[in-house]
């Protein structure tokens, strides 16, 4: 017992230092993909004229800014094909460097996705981007001179979203998960010399963008993914899949929020419940609606597997010879509410026993994450509709009260200093009372549109709005 | 033979710069080089389509186009520039065989030759060779949209195998501007016009007219010691886009939305000056393509400053209190009336002399009913009526009689106008025109309409009522009188939703073709979705197989590469087709841009049906529109992506539309929180539209239509859910 209590501390302390110091915000949503800050000291009230700490142009984006060890990353396209990783000084905002690449063709990509998407992680030492036709990099975080090069396969959609997801650091590695609809895989690299040191494949997930999280329960530290329709757990060490909770819907974009040893997910698939994929390829693919897929109207990418499921060979897919072609058979079916409590730490097929709670709800936003602080979960969606959730029981705290800004949300939110902050798509960031009631503090102007989740460290929020980053303080002027 | 200095000047600037043509293309480039012939002397627009050509060349097929006076014998790729009358090198390849073309004929023809392909593209006048530049675009697989030109990939570059000739049957082709909102034409800075101008020249347009008003800021007049004081745009209307107005990331960052050439411009004097130097600016932008450029005014309406020295004035009809009309104390042959109609006109002329045409409004005054005897004398004196009288088409039990006496007695004193104008003296040649919608006269036009002058009908509001109406057309004399047929392409009227009107519009084109009608004039604020029937306007005024269905195919599978995905979008655009007749039909102020649009269905009534069907046409066309997007070549993206998001954004308005009539039923009901729940999802669906909107703001019209929303819609919609939860809070 007492083994298990050091391995956990020294877990603990691993698990700290890897994600840098206390205040970093070393990846998407900070420490974990947690969006909680121990900050102190934000502003409430504040704009992109007031409150301005620093900013720049940086072009338009909409990764996440990072911070670490008093470094900003952040990154953009910078021309047509060259996209730029660009280092900040934290506190005076003095661009530290600048390195640009060469991306060559591009591929297509659905709005509002852009192609420099995804969000760099980062330690003291290094920051690791991942750009789509670049794949993984490393670059030295004093200077941004390219430390190593990773290859990584281009991500292919059957419905074109586009790549967008993102690595985390863990240990020594660079944890990256990749669920497209062709070939999805969970990556470990080690992030000295960009070498892999282990791959799973993931071959029962279509397409999604969940980040991978680290949840440790007892003395079981696990790499959780959420993806279509089951989250799982695996090893670290060599990435072998310890347990699998078949609770999840088919297409997932948010990320699972861990706090303790319980893994909170909220969904929302298109209003789909079903898993299956031929309602929506007969809705978008089927170009000439004749309520089969030909070939010629999927990415040649997917013929192979167009080939597996024509079963009968006639050239065409029908019904359900669509799911057979692009749907793992173990994959089907499951149930599943969209908004769940998962106990981490199980072995095998845990769906019959570590769902905490499970609950029906029409709170989710299938884009922006669950935000898990002081007991609760707290939900907002587009329109600006808000939820919240006792974090232990599941039971509505409130539901569908607006916070008063309309408009799409694709960010995340966060919270520190006792406040929420929800950034809404229109520019609007909306800042809350972290409490049992709904309560808005300010409405906050930032001037243009607003896609990315914004960093907080060290006393101030950094907030990438579509062309710019702001850092806001209350020590500005 | 005496050789002028100014020739000599000017030849050696052309001279100069075809070297510097020469110098700077002689760089290398990956693909073939072809060497375009002109003459030294070639005309300006002949330049032009040199330039055009080689910029086109170099996109297709990444070609190193040399622009020049000769071309090397052992050249790979000749094209001869020009027709005879303009290219020595064009007259000694094609000599007699170059065909018989009118000013706007127009052939690309390839020289049989044992060497290298050469190819004659050329016209009957330097705008036909430009458009035969164009049309060579065009063959090589471009296609020109309203905004953008789409190219083919891998195109190979082909000068073998063409000899088409093309004549136009509908002569003038005319981009009317109607500029009276901010989602119109006078949002436009000129370089917007410029860039909408050079695609229109693309696709063989050859007029651009700019209807004013007479409040805007375009012109400046004083009569009788009244000053002109009013000159404004969108009614005066100032249009705020600052603070949480949705869809503001539209207008990066600026608090109100303005015309970029008029935002500096704080005084009357200012806004004039700024105003005069916009017109000036597009009729000269015309020009430079070989576009005629008018203007369409209203001599019979002023600013109401000019109702001191006019008595008896009366609001003009859609002048709100910016214009004001001659009333029933006035007749048509008042000094002071017909000296300021006088001044007025003058003064157009005079701020603009490189017009080539005016159109006069014919307002209607049916006050002036009473006046029709002494007209229809004036208007007939002198003129062969072979007995027709004046009750043979204004009979007394004529419902419409009113209106049509009264358009007569306007039209005896427009013509009286044109005719006291001063001749144009050395200026160029000035098109007069009248632009009229009473189809009252249409039979006897030829005996009503002054000598040389042109007609423009307006027919219905929509393209949908005047091909209602369409058995008038053939009674029309057009072989007697120069006309035109507006073609509204969306109307105002209908409202600010999507619109189309291909399918009306196709048999009007095949009416005026066989009928002999000179030409058409578009109508419409927004570009919206319109590039399909532009593209057909463009390709069936030259060629009478063209159907609004092969023209469609032709410009979409070209664009998205798949004829499967040109069939779901036709599909797509019959929806919305469906959807504008429906609007047109059922209730024509339903999306109308106007204060109060949208708090107009406040009121507790039933919803109608055809809300519902309304809502499933442009669900569908949304699906349809968004399925072919998905399919698309990612060349065809960027157009299909905007046609998608805009359907997206109407499907929105009438969601908030439907959840506002909600609204009141519940509040009729005594359910306070159903309404002001209901308000929120209208307020929701409001704010996505407007949000979706600033997603794919492409030029100022679809930014007006932002802020003009965020006028005339949120706003109020805010305001009365903020009553309402305030009395509710009270309670």
């Amino acid at each position: 017992m007492m083994r298990c209590g050091i391995a956990s501390l020294v877990a603990a302390a691993l698990l700290l230092t890897s994600a840098g110091r206390a205040e970093d915000w070393p990846q998407f949503r900070g420490p974990n993909a947690t969006g909680i800050s121990t900050s102190h000291d934000l502003p409430v009230k504040f704009s992109h004229t007031d409150k301005v700490l620093w900013s720049a142009d940086l072009g338009p984006g909409i990764a996440c800014p990072i911070v670490a060890s008093g470094r900003v990353f952040a990154t953009t396209m910078s021309g047509e094909r060259t996209f730029a990783v660009i280092c900040f000084d934290a506190a005076s905002g003095k661009e530290t460097w600048r390195r640009e690449f060469d991306t060559g063709p591009l591929p297509a990509i659905m709005s509002p996705n852009t192609q420099a998407s995804s969000t760099p992680a980062a330690d003291d030492q290094r920051v690791y981007v991942y750009f789509s036709t670049l794949g993984m990099m490393a670059l030295d975080a004093k200077d941004g001179r390219l430390l190593w090069k990773h290859p990584i396969p281009l991500p292919t959609y059957l419905l074109g979203w586009g790549a967008a997801h993102s690595p985390i650091v863990y240990e020594n590695m660079v944890i990256f998960n990749q669920d497209d609809d062709l070939a999805p895989f969970l990556l470990a690299i080690d992030k000295y010399t960009g070498k892999q040191l282990w791959k799973t494949e993931r071959p029962e997930m279509l397409a999604g963008y969940a980040l991978p999280v680290i949840c440790r329960s007892g003395d079981q530290e696990d790499i959780v993914v959420a993806g279509s329709g089951k989250l799982k757990g695996y090893n670290p060490e060599n990435g072998q899949e310890r347990w699998t909770c078949n609770t999840l819907l088919r297409t997932i974009m948010t990320t699972p929020v861990v706090k303790d040893d319980l893994i909170y997910v909220s969904l929302q698939s298109y209003g789909d419940t079903e898993r299956v994929l031929k309602y929506a390829l007969l809705q978008w693919k089927d170009t000439n609606q004749d309520g089969r897929l030909a070939k010629s109207e999927l990415n040649e990418a997917f013929w192979e597997k167009f080939d597996r499921g024509d079963a009968n060979g006639d050239g065409f897919l029908i019904d359900d010879e669509i799911d057979a072609a692009f749907q793992s058979p173990t994959n089907m079916v499951g149930g599943g509410n969209i908004v769940q409590a998962i106990r981490g730490g199980g072995r095998g097929d845990v769906t019959e026993t570590h769902v905490v709670w499970n609950i029906d709800n029409k709170a989710p936003s299938n884009i922006s994450s669950p935000l898990v602080s002081d007991g609760r979960v707290f939900l907002v969606k587009k329109g600006g509709i808000s939820a919240s959730f006792n974090a232990d029981s599941g039971e509505a705290i409130w539901e569908k009260k607006r916070i008063r800004n309309f408009g799409n949300y694709y960010a995340s939110p966060i919270a520190a200093d006792g406040k929420i902050y929800v950034m809404g798509e229109n520019g609007f960031l909306v800042v809350l009372k972290d409490a049992p009631k709904l309560e808005i503090l300010a409405k906050n102007d930032m001037g243009e549109s607003c896609v990315a989740t914004p960093a907080i460290a060290d006393g101030r929020l950094f907030v990438r709005t579509h062309t710019k980053l702001y850092c806001i303080s209350n020590a500005a002027e | 033979m005496t050789v002028r200095p100014n020739r000599i000047v000017s030849s050696f600037f052309a001279l100069l710069v075809l070297l510097l043509w020469e110098g700077s293309d002689g760089v290398s480039a990956a693909g073939p080089v072809v060497h375009v012939v002109i003459d030294q002397t070639a005309p300006r627009l002949e330049r032009t389509a040199a330039d055009e050509l080689a910029a086109q060349f170099k996109q297709l097929v990444d070609a190193n186009v040399v622009i020049g006076n000769t071309a090397p014998e052992d050249a790979d790729h000749v094209i001869l520039l020009g027709s005879p009358a303009t290219n020595p090198a064009v007259e000694a390849a094609v000599g007699e065989s170059w065909p018989a073309l009118s000013d706007q004929g127009l052939v690309i023809k390839s020289l049989p030759t044992a060497g290298a392909p050469r190819l004659v593209v050329g016209g009957g006048s330097p705008v036909a060779t430009l458009w035969a530049v164009y049309e060579l675009g065009y063959r090589q697989g471009v296609r020109y949209l309203l905004r953008r030109d789409v190219f083919p990939d891998n195109a190979q570059l082909k000068l073998t195998g063409f000899d088409e000739v093309m004549e136009p049957a509908l002569r003038t082709r005319t981009w009317n501007m109607t500029s009276d909102l901010p989602i119109g034409p006078a949002s436009w800075a000129l370089s917007d016009h410029r860039r909408l101008l050079g695609q229109l020249a693309k696709m063989k347009f050859n007029r651009v007219l700019l209807s004013v008003d007479a409040w805007q800021p375009y012109v400046d007049y004083a009569f009788r010691g009244v000053v002109r004081e009013t000159g404004v745009l969108w009614y005066g209307e100032t249009y705020r886009v600052d603070g949480e107005t949705p869809g503001k990331t539209a207008f990066g960052g600026a608090d109100v939305f303005q015309n970029q050439d008029l935002a500096a411009a704080k005084t009357y004097s200012e806004r004039v000056a700024a105003g005069t130097e916009l017109v000036h600016g597009l009729i000269d932008a015309a020009h430079e393509l070989g576009m005629g450029a008018g203007l369409v005014i209203s001599p019979l309406e002023f600013p109401p400053e000019f109702s001191k020295v006019l008595t008896g004035t009366m609001p003009a009809a859609g002048g709100h209190d910016l214009a004001v009309r001659p009333g029933g104390g006035v007749g048509p042959a008042d000094p002071i009336l017909r000296g300021l109609a006088g001044t007025q006109v003058k003064a157009y002329l005079e701020t603009y002399p490189d017009l080539d045409v005016i159109y006069l409004s014919a307002s209607e005054v049916p006050e002036w009913a009473g006046h029709i005897e002494q007209a229809w004398k004036a208007l007939t004196a002198g003129r062969e009526l072979n007995g027709i009288s004046l009750d043979d088409f204004v009979a007394a039990d004529d419902p419409n009689a009113t209106t049509a006496k009264s358009q007569i007695v306007v039209l005896a004193l427009l013509r009286q106008l044109i005719e006291e104008m001063p001749a144009p003296g050395d200026r160029r040649h000035l098109q007069w025109g009248i632009a009229h919608h009473d189809s009252g006269f249409d039979r006897t036009l030829d005996r009503l309409m002054p000598a040389g002058v042109e007609s423009l009908h307006g027919g219905g509001v929509t393209a949908r009522q005047v091909w209602q109406q369409r058995e008038r057309l053939p009674g029309i004399p057009v072989d007697k009188v120069p006309s035109n047929l507006a073609l509204t392409l969306a109307d105002d009227r209908v409202g600010i939703l999507s619109q189309l009107a291909t399918r009306s519009i196709e048999p009007l084109v095949g009416d005026l073709r066989r009928s002999g009608w000179d030409g058409f004039a578009t109508r419409c604020r927004l570009l919206a979705e319109l590039d399909a029937t532009v593209h057909f306007l463009s390709r069936a005024s030259f060629d009478s197989t063209v159907t609004a269905r092969s023209a469609h195919d032709d410009l979409f599978t070209t664009i998205s590469g798949k004829a499967a995905v040109a069939d779901r979008l036709w599909r797509g655009f019959g929806h919305i087709e469906e959807a504008t007749n429906l609007i047109d039909e059922n209730d024509p102020q339903f999306a109308r841009p106007a204060a109060g649009m949208l708090l107009q269905h406040y009121r507790a009534e039933p919803i109608p049906d055809w809300w519902e069907t309304l809502t499933d046409h442009y669900t569908q066309a949304m699906i349809e529109l968004y399925r072919s997007h998905d399919a698309t070549h990612p060349r065809g993206r960027p157009t299909l992506f905007y046609y998608a998001k805009r359907s997206e954004y109407v499907l929105e308005y009438v969601g908030s539309v439907k959840a506002v009539r909600e609204a009141a039923i519940a509040q009729e009901a005594g359910d306070v929180d159903l309404a002001i729940e209901k308000l929120e999802v209208a307020m929701e669906s409001l704010y996505n539209a407007l949000d979706t909107l600033s997603d794919i703001a492409r030029d100022p019209s679809d930014r007006g239509l932002i802020a003009l929303l965020a006028a005339h819609a949120y706003r109020p919609l805010l305001a009365e859910y903020e009553r309402l939860l305030d009395a509710a809070e009270a309670d």
